[in-house]
């Protein structure tokens, strides 16, 4: 697996087998489930009131209020429309599957509600994609807080889309290898002609956010994507959108594989030091051989 | 992130892997603990050849998906309860987190377990993967039995919970008997059962073969698994159960109906007195198994006797059940009268070699089976992680 | 093999196979106790004068050797900030594992990267040459090692931006 899925299979999974079960009419069970996905978000799956055929899937993103500003609700709207209810309290965002009416695709309907969390996300991407398409740069930056102290802004240009992510190592080390990565990516325009340019500063942000307070720390990289109009045509955007709200997971994800990596490469390298070194010691003089079957073989001179 | 998002509990346990959040009932993903690699033709050892320049390290698939894949080779890295290759595991947890639970590991608790007598080096090298690799915030080992015992506190009064009993672990190849003494396992007494799941269904798919002709070959131990786990039960006494059956076949008598994979032709088997004779092998193993001929009553018994003298009445108060094969009807009431008996009679008999001056204290035998039943581990690990006083703790 | 490294690692083995000359040799501190002098440093005329042996500033063997047993401490090249961490992951993933690796010691001596310590109980049990040989096959190996973990990273990194920008 080198790129992450985008939607959740907790989710997919849980609802498909309660459809298959009230299709083959067996009993429904209750259900109550917490699951969690990245960026802190939270799916909780329940009955509304005990009722054991309306199952409730809820999101909770600690930066929903943002995505707000940027037109989350009417994207869901669009996407979800008549299945919304009203946010269960502690979520922001709340659909119901209804076991006693169950859609005609409903693979199409579980697999949309896999993609719940994507979907938020693509509020503020779609919002500035337009901006864009219009040729209207008098916007603000929209500013995404998506993780404790990791930020997203988003910025639209008549000519192109800015996406700049701060990301924070937690590990020391971890910024030296995410460097080595980052580099990479700043030079991937060589792999594919269509590619957005890729930008890449370490502790500092980058020039369009020195008058914000973005954080200056030695733990902090600034990335910035330089979307133009070939990625955020109709036909392209929801590719560029699932792409690019994973950037953050995507990279973090390979450093971890790329320690994985060592850690079996030093494996495999430390057996052979021991090798080495076993070598030094005197050759146990076990001379009594085991025949197939188990019994000690003599050899009698 | 700390506090709020929920920790991640996984058991991988040598057949199955449990995965899934705390806090939750049942664990989200219960998948094959295995993995399935592209191997190369290099010569030298295997952990030297699996070495690459790239990413094909990357290229690989877990669980139901690793029986799927064309090309690739597939391995456990898992043997008895015991993690014998770390490469493998490495990867493995790898995508239980990234593609299973989609955690970001640095946001997350981890709870994972591991069996009792584990190695202390085992123990650093998982411990080694999850901090180093994966920057946990935090790790708690849980060893298995433990969590077992944790999990049958659904039923129990909050002031009545603690960690000391018996856990009878029944999987699929091997059933293990062990004691616990205030959270820790007492692990000389520890005792091995080599009757568990894998042997009901062979012997139920025997039981089959002599009688029914229905069942195409290739699916008899399919159908064997089937039926043990739809049909099965276990009874009081074997000889009455005979002449129930006799007495009223229609109302013992089942009919299990299957499809043949091949025809798409169904097909009818009578399920008979294979209903309870499958899981009294327990009880009767030499029933299946020439060699071995101990019941479970007795061995349960008999290594509660080999344990210090001061936990034993804690240990027969409370003998959890735990793992699949223990989901059979009636199995708790079974041993707990069987046991029971054994006991009874021990302390009678030291009444009359005492001559009928000392009257022991009966001794309270209580096996707890309750509806974790099946994943009790896992359960147990997600009642633990779900504690409030673990999140303020950092392990 | 570049043209320093050799002569380099001729001269630690010829150091080590004269340095290691080991006897047993009781604590004259404490009764019926028997310690690595090196270690204890209990008195000055136990221990030898310790030798230093450097291909430049950043590769460096320390050999301390004394009665009864013989510190080697080496420094290995990192060329870059990757080297280094790679170094460091490397020496702490042995060093978690000094339990098999006997001559290992758990804690490298400041300064340098990771230390062997073998005493006289070692060399009676296993062959000195041997012995020597390993620190030299460990020495050679280690460098190509990084340099080559350190490709495999590159590699990877390149591989990994590409794989994200081609779905473009």
């Amino acid at each position: 697996m080198i790129l992450l899925e985008i939607n959740n299979r907790v989710v997919e999974e849980t609802l498909t087998v309660k459809i298959k079960n009230a299709q083959a009419k067996l009993k429904n069970e209750s259900i109550d489930i917490t699951v969690a996905d990245f960026d802190g978000v939270l799916y909780h799956i329940s009955n509304i009131n005990g009722d054991k055929t309306k199952i409730r899937t809820s999101i909770s993103l600690k930066f929903y209020k943002q995505l707000q500003e940027h037109g989350a609700d009417e994207l869901l709207k669009r996407e979800y429309g008549p299945y919304l209810v009203a946010p269960e309290p502690g979520y922001n965002v709340s659909v119901l599957l209804d076991l006693e009416n169950i859609p005609e695709n409903w693979q199409e309907y579980v697999k949309k509600l896999g993609l719940l969390k994507r979907n938020c996300f693509a509020s503020v991407f779609e919002k500035y994609f337009d901006f864009q398409e219009r040729g209207d740069e008098g916007q603000k930056r929209a500013v995404i807080p998506y993780r404790d102290d990791e930020t997203m802004y988003v910025e639209a240009k008549s000519d192109r889309v800015t996406v700049v992510f701060s990301t924070r190592f937690r590990d020391e080390d971890d910024v030296v290898i995410g460097k080595v990565f980052m580099q990479e990516f700043r030079e991937g325009l060589r792999a594919s002609h269509t590619a957005p340019p890729v930008l890449f500063s370490h502790r500092e942000p980058p020039i369009e956010l020195r008058d914000t307070n973005a954080t200056v720390d030695n733990n902090v990289g600034y990335v910035t994507f330089v979307l133009f109009p070939r990625h955020t045509a109709r036909n392209t955007r929801d590719n560029t959108i699932n792409l690019i709200h994973m950037f953050r997971h995507y990279l973090h994800y390979h450093i971890k594989c790329s320690k994985a990596y060592i850690h079996s490469r030093m494996r495999a390298k430390t057996s052979d030091f021991l090798k080495v070194l076993n070598r030094a010691r005197p050759e146990n003089k076990s001379t009594d051989k085991k025949t197939i079957s188990g019994r000690t073989f003599i050899r009698r001179d | 992130m700390d506090g709020k998002l929920p920790a991640c509990v996984i058991d991988v346990g040598t057949g199955y892997t449990k995965l899934g959040f705390a806090d939750n009932k049942e664990p989200q993903f219960i998948i094959p603990s295995a993995i399935a690699i592209k191997e190369t033709a290099k010569v030298g050892d295997t952990t030297s050849r699996r070495l690459n320049k790239g990413v094909e390290d990357l290229d690989f698939f877990i669980g139901d998906e690793a029986f799927d894949a064309t090309g690739y080779s597939v391995k456990y890295p898992v043997r008895h309860g015991l993690v014998e290759d770390w490469d493998l595991m490495e990867k493995f947890l790898e995508q239980c987190i990234f593609k299973y639970l989609r955690a970001e590991p640095e946001d997350h608790y981890f709870l994972l377990t591991e069996p009792p007598l584990n190695t202390p080096e085992n123990r650093e090298y998982l411990a080694e993967i999850m901090f180093e690799s994966f920057n946990v915030p935090g790790l708690y080992i849980a060893v298995q039995a433990v969590l077992a015992l944790a999990a049958s506190w659904t039923n129990i009064n909050v002031e009545d919970r603690c960690l000391t009993g018996v856990v009878i672990d029944s999987g699929d190849g091997v059933t293990h008997v062990i004691p616990v003494a205030e959270g820790y396992v007492i692990g000389s007494c520890i005792k091995h059962i080599p009757i568990a799941g894998r042997n009901i269904t062979y012997f139920i798919q025997s039981l089959l073969r002599e009688r029914e002709i229905g069942i195409p070959p290739e699916q008899s131990l399919e159908t064997a698994k089937a039926i043990k786990e739809k049909y099965c039960y276990i009874c009081p006494d074997i000889a009455k159960e005979f002449a129930k059956y006799e007495a009223d076949p229609g109302k013992w008598i089942k009919k299990y109906e299957g499809i043949n994979s091949v025809t798409k032709q169904p097909f009818t088997v009578d399920v008979g007195y294979e209903r309870f004779l499958g899981p009294e092998i327990f009880f009767h193993p030499e029933f299946a198994n020439p060699d071995f001929t101990t019941p479970i009553s007795q061995i349960v018994d008999d290594m509660i006797q080999n344990c210090p003298i001061d936990v034993r009445r804690p240990l027969y108060n409370n003998i959890v059940l735990s793992g699949g094969s223990t989901m059979f009807k009636d199995f708790s009431r079974r041993l707990q009268r069987d046991i029971k008996k054994t006991v009874d009679a021990r302390l009678k008999l030291s009444e009359t070699l005492g001559g009928g001056k000392l009257t022991p204290k009966p001794i309270d035998v209580n096996v707890i089976s309750h509806h974790m039943q099946r994943y009790a581990v896992w359960f147990g690990g997600s009642m633990l992680a779900g504690m409030v006083c673990w999140k303020h703790r950092k392990m | 093999m570049s043209a320093t490294l050799k002569p380099y690692l001729t001269a630690v083995r010829h150091t080590l196979t004269a340095a290691m000359c080991l006897e047993n040799f009781c604590s004259q501190v404490v009764e019926r106790h028997n310690k690595p002098e090196v270690e204890v440093r209990t008195s000055k005329e136990l221990l030898l004068t310790p030798v230093v042996i450097s291909r430049n500033e950043k590769e460096k063997v320390l050999i301390e050797s004394s009665i009864n047993s013989i510190r080697i401490s080496i420094a290995v090249k990192q060329a870059d900030e990757i080297e280094k961490i790679l170094c460091k992951k490397f020496m702490r993933f042995m060093m978690m594992r000094a339990e098999n690796f006997i001559v290992l010691r758990r804690k490298p001596i400041e300064g340098y990267d990771i230390s062997f310590l073998i005493t006289n109980f070692h060399t009676e049990q296993m062959y000195k040459h041997k012995l020597v040989d390993f620190v030299i096959h460990f020495m050679e190996e280690i460098d190509k090692e990084i340099s080559e973990m350190k490709l495999a990273m590159n590699a990877r990194a390149r591989i990994v931006s590409e794989e994200f920008l081609k779905h473009f």
